[in-house]
């Protein structure tokens, strides 16, 4: 039974690594060992307060968030990265409004020995330009990633993209140089309160509740793609993380449901089948193709 | 985020609250939270959150908490024997206790944090009052806070030498206040920013890890 993972040339001691904005420094400490990297809240060039409260809906098996990216900015950030030190890879999440923008943040991110990876994030459902969610479109990710590429200077790039249009945008993003995609951001989505006859949130859905959305996506994109994917949606227990590596995926996130349960029991139960079925992690990679 | 299975030791009605009381080994600070979940939602994630609570008292290794029955969350907790629940977090009240007369006000019932606050503050010697808005369904409470007395508002608190509030609502300058706020959390450990409390001078602190005790003054709606 081997935990071990490759992904775009780094050793990952487990297939987990947080997804983007669930796993905050007061939290790495007691989840040291789970993870094969550690990946912070997403971080953009200049601070953002984030959105007013409410923040949060509950969903059946899931949740709604609507946080707004709040961060303190790159400069902040940087200092602060030591706090995610535990030893094993950093992967740093980045937003921006523009390609400029992505741009900028890989060069800063390459510039840094501590960084090992760029997750670009293409997909945040809070943080919207023109009506339309940034990189919504394949023609933007191709641009966005292309640029972060470059400015990365060999560096992996990870393009972390919607559901909607996953295969069209993972084909994009492989165009452009990303070293792998992640897939699924949270789902766009509504909670309304009957009682005041109102919007109560609109936000992006996680949880179990997307999971088999999240799956149907990494599925099609392995077929669709060459380049390594992270699956991402809905994982909360060992059994999903087997599901996920099945259906293509050479890593697999663990959001919210880091909220909810122990990280370490994901992993116990994900090491429990491996034994069950004498497979090492790797050997499940596609493995339902 | 880390849950210990419990059993229920004892459940209790006080009007509409309910007093839950469980085993825990280890301390607390008045006006820390927990979160708690029953332990069928760990399988079935629906609910899918746990909710937050305020430690309402910690004696001789038996925890308590108050609550309200506000939807099906709180209707499973409540009646379940089994439930899961994580160590206290956040910050409490800090004790640096000026000299003189203290207020423990609770505005619309959030009693609960002041439960074990009184009780140190008994402890210490250190001279208060109690007052406590609650509606009528409520009242029975004052079993567990004696010579405390129900009111409309708050009156004038300006003699006090320090206001120790649970709820939100204006406080009277120049007195040392600290306030415990309730926010609806998802992760409980400051890694989703979901419990936003806005800030006096911008941007959103999180109930969970600055909070949910904050002082008065750093609060945009106080």
């Amino acid at each position: 039974m081997d935990l071990n993972v490759e992904l775009c040339g780094l050793r990952l001691h487990t297939p987990l690594v947080p997804a983007a904005g669930t796993h905050g420094k007061e939290a790495v400490q007691a989840s040291e060992g789970v993870y094969g990297a550690v990946l912070p809240k997403t971080v953009t060039p200049q601070p953002r307060t984030g959105n007013p409260p409410p923040r949060l809906a509950e969903t059946p098996a899931g949740m709604i968030n609507s946080i707004g990216l709040q961060n303190p900015g790159v400069e902040r950030f940087m200092e602060e990265l030591d706090a995610f030190d535990t030893g094993v890879p950093l992967f740093v999440s980045v937003a921006g409004e523009t390609a400029g923008d992505y741009s900028l943040l890989c060069g800063r991110l390459a510039a840094d020995d501590r960084v090992r990876a760029i997750e670009l994030n293409l997909s945040c459902p809070n943080v919207e330009r023109g009506g339309l969610y940034f990189c919504a479109v394949p023609a933007s990710v191709e641009e966005v990633v292309a640029a972060a590429v470059e400015a990365a200077g060999g560096k992996p790039v990870l393009a972390k993209l919607a559901s909607e249009g996953a295969v069209e945008g993972a084909q994009a993003a492989e165009r452009a140089g990303a070293a792998a995609v992640t897939l699924i951001n949270t789902l766009p989505a509504l909670a309304v309160d009957a009682r005041r006859r109102e919007v109560r949130l609109r936000g992006g859905l996680s949880g179990p509740a997307i999971k088999p959305v999240a799956l149907r996506a990494v599925y099609e994109a392995f077929r669709a793609v060459g380049i390594p994917i992270l699956g991402c949606g809905g994982v909360a227990t060992g059994t999903d993380v087997a599901e996920f590596m099945l259906a293509g995926a050479t890593a697999v996130q663990i959001g919210s449901a880091g909220f909810v349960r122990d990280p370490r029991e994901i992993l116990r139960e994900f090491s429990g089948y491996l034994r069950e079925t004498g497979l090492d992690a790797r050997d499940l990679i596609g493995a339902a193709h | 985020m880390r849950f210990h299975r419990v059993r229920v030791e004892s459940r209790e009605r006080l009007g509409s609250y309910r007093v839950l009381r469980y085993p825990w080994e280890g301390d607390v600070e008045p006006g820390q939270f927990v979160l708690i979940r029953a332990a069928s939602q760990r399988t079935s994630f629906d609910p899918f959150l746990a909710r937050p609570f305020s430690v309402y008292d910690l004696r001789g290794g038996v925890m308590s908490v108050l609550l309200e029955v506000r939807g099906r969350g709180t209707r499973l907790i409540a009646s379940s024997e089994e439930i899961e629940v994580s160590a206290p977090h956040g910050r409490g009240y800090r004790p640096d206790v000026p000299a003189g007369r203290v207020a423990l006000i609770a505005r619309e019932g959030k009693v609960a944090p002041l439960r074990l606050l009184y009780r140190r503050l008994q402890e210490r010697g250190v001279d208060h009052d109690i007052f406590l808005q609650l509606a009528a369904a409520q009242v029975p409470i004052l079993r567990d806070f004696p010579g405390a007395r129900v009111v409309d508002d708050f009156g004038d608190l300006s003699g006090y030498a320090a206001v120790y509030a649970s709820g939100p609502g204006a406080v009277p300058p120049g007195i040392p206040c600290q306030v415990a706020v309730e926010e609806m959390m998802a992760c409980g450990e400051g890694s989703c920013y979901g419990c936003a409390v806005p800030l006096a001078g911008g941007g959103y602190a999180r109930a969970c890890v600055e909070g949910p005790v904050f002082e008065a003054r750093e609060l945009a709606w106080i």
